[in-house]
This record gives C-alpha cells, structure tokens and sequence, in this order.
C-alpha cells in the first residue's frame, strides 16, 4: 500500500495550519507577514469570558508573490476558536482589502471559519459586513479576491457570505460550505429535517463536491497543497470587474437553479436532476472521475 | 425420579406455555408480548443479550413492556446495560436485581437509579467474570439473545458479531433454561449453524438487524499531535525493548495512534515482524494500514465492529472465518486469550492515583468494566514462558531465582497528562473512592489496580513501576511523568532525576525521540477515508463517520 508513504509527499491542506498553508501556496519564502504575531495585537474581548487569545487572533495576513506575481493573503486559523471573526480578526482582513484596493494587488483568502465569534458578536457581525464592502469596492477598483475553501472548519454563517462576494471559490472535497451548520439546522429544524452526526449526509449537503455541481464553487481540486496553488495560479487570471450585469446574470442563474432543483429533497435528487450517470456515487469518486463526471454541472459566475 | 428431575419439568411448562403462541419454534412478531409473559416468571433470573456491541434491541423493549404487575423481580443477569428500554425495565419495576459488566451510554442514568433505590446491585463485572458466574451461581433461567437468522429448527447464523451468543446459550441451555432468538429472518438453510438447533427453544423473525454499535471506530482525523508522541513513546520505548508480539489494544485514540504509527514509524525503526504479529483484538479500522502493510499474523475477535466485514471476509489468513466466509468471533474465548495469551495489555484510561490504581470512573457516572480489568491483569494461572513475560518478570525481581520466578504480563496505561476538557490524569485520590462510599460499595470501581500495572506513558515520558523498589519510588515515577498537574508539579526533582538516571523515568530524549517529529503526517491513515482506501474499498464505514 502507498497509504503509509503518500502522506510524506504532499501536505494535506485540510490538515494544515493556517501558516502551513501559506508557505505552501505563495513561492517559497516571498511571505512577508502584516501585523504579526509579535505584535500581540490580540481580542480584547476573550479576556472577559476567560478565554484563551491567540497573538495574531486567529488570521494570518501579508504579501507574497504567487508565480511571481505580487498578492495578498490572509489565512484563516481554523483551529483557534474555529476560526471565527471578530473584532480584531475581521480588522485585519477588512485592512488587506482596503489596501488591496489601494494598491490594486489581487487577494487570496484562505477561509477555515465557523462564523462569527459568539463572545463578540457584535464586532464580529459588523466585521463580516464590513469585509464585504470592502471586496465588492476591491472588485469594482478591478482587483480579484480569491477564496480558498477546504479547512477543518468548513466556511460557515458570515464566512460563507464573504464568500458568496469573492470573484472566484476554489474548494476541496473536504472543504463545507454553508450558512448555517449543521447543529444549527438540527437545533432549530429537528433531527429529522437534518442529522448533523451523519456526517455523509452534511458532506454531501455542503461538501465541497455539491457546492461545485450547483456552481456555488468555481473549481474543484484534491485536498493538497500544490493543487490549491495551481487552481490559485489558474483563478487569477480570470476577467476582472464587477458591476449590475454580473449581478444581474447571477439572479437569473438562481431563479433557474431554484425552478430546477427546488423540490429536490437530497443532493442526490440533485445530481440525478443534472444528469449524472450514477449519482450515489458521486461522493466515492476520486477527483479526475468526479470532473469527468461533473461536465453537466451548473455554471458558477463571478458572483454566487 | 421426579425429585430430580425438577428444572426439566419446569422447563417442559414454559415450552408448552410458549408453544400456544408459536408456529413450531417459530414466534410471530404480534405474539411477542403475549409469547414473552407466557415464558417468564416472576423472581427469573434472565440473561438479555447485549454488550457493548450487539444487541437483542427487540426482545429488550418487548421485555420492558411487560406489565409489572404481572412479571416482576426479575433478576437481570447480562453484559451490558446500553439501550434505555435496559433501564427501563428496572424504571417499571420488571426487574429488581442486577449483575452486569458495561453501561456505557446508560453510566450516568444507572447511577441516579443506584442512587433512588431503583436497582439492587449485585456487582459490577468483567466480561469473563460475568461469564464464569453464568456457570457457577448465576445460571440464567431465560436467556434472550440475537442472530442474523434461524432456519425452522432453531439452528442459529450469528454472522460476524457472534461475541457473547455461544456462552449465554451454553449456560442456560444445558441448565434446564429457555433460549429466545431474536434474528433478522427466517431462513431455509443458515449459512452457517453458529448456535445448534436444538439448544435454541424459539426464535422470533424481527424483520430488521438487530443493533450494532460502531464502537472501535476511532476517526484518524481526532488524533492529535500530543497522541502521536505518546504512541512513538510506547512503540519505541516498550514494544521495540521487549519484542511484544502478541497483545491487546484499548479503544482510545492513543492505541489508535499506535496502530497507524506501524506501518510508517514502526518501519523505520525496523520493528516489522519483530513486534504486533498476534492480536486477541476487534477488527479495529485503525489497524487496516498495518494489515495491509504486512505487520499482522493474526486476529483474534471479541466481536466485529460495523463496515469492517467485507474487510475481514477479504483477509482469512490473518482473521477467524467460517465456511461461509464471515468473521467468526467470541467474547468468552477471545478474553481468555487475552488474558491468557496476550504479553501486553495497553490501553487509555482516566484516573490515575499516586500508587497507579487506575479508574475510568468519574462520580456521577458508572460506565462498568467491559473486558478492559481482565485484559488488564497479570494472569497468576499463567506458565507458559515467552519473551516479554520473562523480561519483565526479571525487572520485577533481578535478585531472585529465574527458574522459579513468575514472569510479569506487560500492563500499560497510556494518556495525556490533561485529558478532555482539560481533566488531569493523575490525582491524589480516584472519583471511585467517592462513589463507592456514596453506593455504600464493598469495592471501589478499579479498571486496573496497582500492583498490575507496570508502565505508565504520557507524553512526558515512560514511568517503568516493575522496576520501583518501594512505594517512595513508585510514587515519584508517577509524578515523574504526570506533567504539570498538581501531582507532577508535587515531584521531588532529585529523586526524579535519579530514577531517570536508573532507566525507571525514560523521557522522550533518552529515547532519541524529537518531540517535534510527532506530526500528523507520520499517521499512515489521516482520515477515515484514507483507511477505506487503504483497505481496497472493502472497509465500508457507517455514514456517520463518513466526511465524503
């Protein structure tokens, strides 16, 4: 078996920490780190519930170069406080952005987030909004923001809006995306509407896999760090710009996706809709069978 | 002679009273209740299958829905007490009294049942001790079991997940007792006669699978780094040494982390064939990589664990299969064979005191034995010699004759000095204690006692108790490992340092192992994907551990 060797070669990107993700995707040792960990520019909101802070709150942002070209990016850390915005963590995310816009240099964010921080939710709602604003104004200025979507934490409540303004989503088969999770689903709706322990069932409802077939993702790419690089190289490339016709043609893309799938009661309902030959095997299939598989799939436009 | 014959005409009386609600052995699944109050009798002692694997999870709720008033005082004599309808039984005032052995996801409600009257407890035990007394003083005259499927005459497939079945019908059976089957279907021919026929009185046709519980499934992807330094520990430190060849693994997810080091660790430091070759163990997923790489003669299994079938059918050479191809498995035999057979036992646990008693109780919640006391004892009965056993039998005794010194089974505890939710291993005083005094219990719930115990590792290092000479050493080679809890914080350095220095202590530098180099990519599987590919496809797990 190569199962035991496999895993010396590449870095998983599901795995990796949030700075092992960016040393893997930008040309080797072009990062340069903006308010760093030494730093300590740190939650002040944590301390009151007795919590642990973390020295860069959870986000990792800077400039590097990706093939040579100049970036931003910001990594989330899905393994501090699942990721989640708040008030300092969404600051240095809206900063990037803003300066992107500034100096017209395209951004890469790397979600892993569950949300927004409960202990301070306040901060971190008006975090997202303002992350928002600030990528609709970078993309109207004619730079692209690119998420990538495959951490442990899935992108989940206000990271998946975020999200939805990126010019271009990039996501693993590991790699969720939804608003809300699945425990909220099943605390609000009941065990039967969604059972967020079956865990095939959250995979192939919010995977990575099914966002892409309905075009809430623009590429599909193995859980590994070279091809999340490569997919990165790839997006940059794309048209830039933003205005009322992109929005426009992405409304009639989801009034045309609800009339298709709306009755639809299981995402296999969905792929059978789309014409997939054995769609119970969708979530079994190894990447290149997947694509090969995924050629009917619905379109994903600049805006989701 | 009637005078003797007094059990067999009693049993006579429960057949016939059955018989009035079955097709020949056949009990349709209507007739139940009716069927099951014509059968029991006030004041039996009744055996209900179930462990903390399978269940017979339909004759289980037929038997709560029994009106107290009319059956009552049952003494319920069975492994474990795991579906609500177990305690339910007991809630409604069916049954009285109550010997077992694990209770799992029902530790905290059977301990406010113990607290408000509600069950007599006769004792908590180990599987094998359950089983011994099934024999002795605590023969069932009920038994309530499950299989796959019975052909008319009773003849029983238990299929992969025969585990306690054999026993419980064996003792019951030949003692005059009735056998109730619940099985899935109603065959022509069983794939194979795990239960004969005529040990069997009547089978009911459930329509659906009796309960299985994915219990030894630990997802890679849970593993941490903190796991992974105490598995090289523990391979480096105590396989490699001793050349343990033949041993038992807990279900926590540091023995998990061992399995998964086997094959890329274990490699490199050239312990392939040398250690791990023989299990008495379930068909662990975990251990999927290390089969496949070529580690492992052979398995032994108490029961099978849920999508590992087609898996075990697949590899006959290394597990117990019968003539249809299934895994064959036995509780009873395979817990002889760990106790009797097996060098090692390692496994996680809770609690650990300043002496090393070990306990995986906390106040509120008794969650029973299961097999892991009786893996988890040096077996005084035990002659045969083997490597390991000799060694450490010599480190607990250098002085003393070797052809009449007894050699020592290897019994480790392994955990993080912090467990979940932050909860320090060691303590000065075990929650068991507590409980047992607020149960007014004759004995404290120990998993492992102390002068069992011989190693202990935490990612500070291995404490080797068989090679402690008083209490005062042993004492401080426990500190010596726990850490920064307060019972490590508590250490005496010299003495510490000293017993470092005699080998006793071993930290992970002594050991030549960089603690930085315990990252999850040296785990041969991160995910329970990656073990299904690592099995061909054949390793099928249930959706709920799926993240695909």
């Amino acid at each position: 078996m190569t199962a035991a060797t496999a895993n010396t070669d590449s870095l998983s990107w599901y795995e990796a920490s949030a700075r092992q993700r960016i040393d893997a995707l930008v040309d080797p040792g072009s990062f340069v780190e903006f308010i760093g960990p030494e730093q300590r520019e740190m939650s002040p909101h944590l301390a009151i519930f007795d919590l642990p802070e973390q020295f860069d709150d959870g986000i990792v942002i800077g400039r590097g170069r990706l093939d040579s070209s100049p970036v931003f990016v910001a990594a989330q850390e899905g393994r501090f406080m699942g990721g989640a915005f708040g008030e300092v963590h969404g600051a240095k995310l809206t900063g990037l952005l803003r300066a992107a816009r500034t100096l017209r240099q395209d951004v890469l964010i790397l979600f892993d987030t569950g949300g927004v921080r409960l202990q301070e939710a306040n901060a971190g709602e008006l975090a997202i909004a303002e992350i928002m604003r600030a990528i609709v104004e970078a993309r109207r200025a004619g730079v692209n923001v690119i998420g990538v979507i495959g951490g442990r934490a899935g992108c989940y409540g206000g990271g998946s809006l975020i999200a939805g303004t990126c010019s271009r989503l990039i996501v693993s088969e590991q790699g969720r995306i939804s608003v809300s999770g699945p425990e909220v689903i099943e605390t609000n709706k009941g065990i039967e509407e969604f059972d967020s322990r079956d865990r095939a069932l959250v995979w192939r409802t919010m995977g990575g896999k099914h966002r892409y077939l309905i075009g809430g993702a623009d590429a599909f790419v193995d859980d590994e760090a070279q091809a999340v690089r490569q997919a990165a190289i790839d997006a940059l490339e794309v048209t830039r710009g933003y205005g009322v016709a992109n929005l426009e043609a992405e409304q009639s893309r989801l009034e045309r996706r609800l009339q298709r799938f709306g009755a639809a009661r299981d995402a296999v309902d969905v792929w059978q809709a789309l014409g997939i030959d054995k769609p119970t095997d969708i979530p079994a299939l190894p990447t290149d069978a997947f694509l090969a598989a995924a050629n009917n799939r619905e379109n994903a436009d600049d805006a989701r | 002679m009637s005078d003797w014959g007094m059990q067999k005409a009693a049993l006579g009386e429960r057949l016939a009273a059955g018989q009035r609600h079955a097709n020949g052995k056949v009990v349709p699944i209507p007739s139940l209740p009716a069927f099951l109050k014509s059968v029991i009798r006030s004041g039996d002692r009744v055996c209900l299958e179930g462990d903390n694997q399978k269940q017979a999870d339909i004759l289980a709720s037929s038997l709560a829905n029994l009106d107290p008033a009319e059956i009552s005082d049952l003494h319920m004599v069975q492994s474990g007490i795991v579906l609500p309808s177990h305690l339910d039984i007991f809630e409604k005032g069916i049954a009285r009294r109550l010997d077992f052995s694990y209770s799992g996801p029902q530790s905290a409600r059977i301990a406010r049942m113990l607290f408000g009257g509600k069950i007599e407890l006769g004792a908590v035990h180990t599987y094998l001790e359950l089983f011994a007394r099934y024999f002795i003083d605590l023969t069932p005259n009920v038994a309530l079991i499950a299989a796959v499927s019975a052909d008319k005459d009773g003849n029983l497939y238990t299929g992969p997940n025969t585990e306690d079945t054999p026993t419980v019908v064996e003792a019951t059976s030949y003692k005059n007792g009735l056998v109730v089957a619940q099985v899935t279907e109603i065959v022509d021919k069983v794939p194979r006669v795990d239960i004969p026929g005529d040990l069997v009185h009547f089978v009911v046709e459930a329509g659906r699978p009796f309960y299985v519980e994915p219990l030894f499934t630990r997802d890679p992807a849970a593993i941490t780094e903190t796991q992974i330094l105490t598995a090289m520990l523990a391979i480096k430190g105590i396989y490699a040494p001793y050349g343990v060849r033949r041993l038992n693994h807990g279900i926590g997810f540091n023995t998990a982390a061992i399995e998964l080091l086997l094959p890329t660790y274990g490699e490199k430091l050239g312990l392939k064939g040398k250690v791990c070759t023989h299990f008495a163990l379930n068909p662990h997923p975990t251990l999927i990589p290390a089969i496949e790489a070529g580690w492992v003669e052979q398995i032994h299994s108490f029961g099978s664990e849920v999508g590992m079938e087609d898996y075990v059918a697949a590899r006959p050479d290394v597990f117990f299969t019968g003539p249809d191809g299934s895994l064959r498995s036995n509780r009873a035999f395979c817990q002889t064979a760990g106790l009797y057979a097996c060098d090692m036992f390692i496994g996680s646990t809770l609690q650990i005191d300043l002496e090393g008693h070990s306990s995986t109780v906390t106040t509120s919640r008794i969650a029973g034995f299961g097999g892991a006391p009786n893996m988890g004892s040096d077996p005084r009965g035990r002659r045969h010699p083997s490597e390991p056993w000799l060694k450490a039998g010599a480190e607990a005794a250098p002085g003393s004759d070797a052809a009449l010194r007894r050699g020592r089974k290897l019994v480790v505890q392994i955990g993080e000095t912090f467990g979940e939710r932050n909860a320090p291993l060691f303590v000065e005083r075990l929650d068991a204690l507590e409980l047992a005094s607020a149960l007014k219990l004759d004995l404290a719930p120990v998993m492992v006692y102390s002068d069992d115990v011989t190693h202990i590792v935490t990612e500070e290092g291995i404490a080797n108790l068989l090679m402690c000479r008083d209490k005062d050493e042993r004492e401080q080679a426990i500190r010596g490992v726990a850490g920064y809890t307060d019972i490590g914080r508590a250490r005496d350095p010299k003495l510490v340092e000293k017993l470092r220095a005699r080998g006793v202590i071993r930290r992970p530098e002594d050991l030549g192992i960089d603690p930085l180099d315990a990252d999850r990519r040296l785990l041969a599987a991160r995910s329970i994907k990656d073990l299904m590919l690592a099995s061909g496809g054949l390793y099928r797990p249930p959706s709920r551990f799926r993240n695909w």
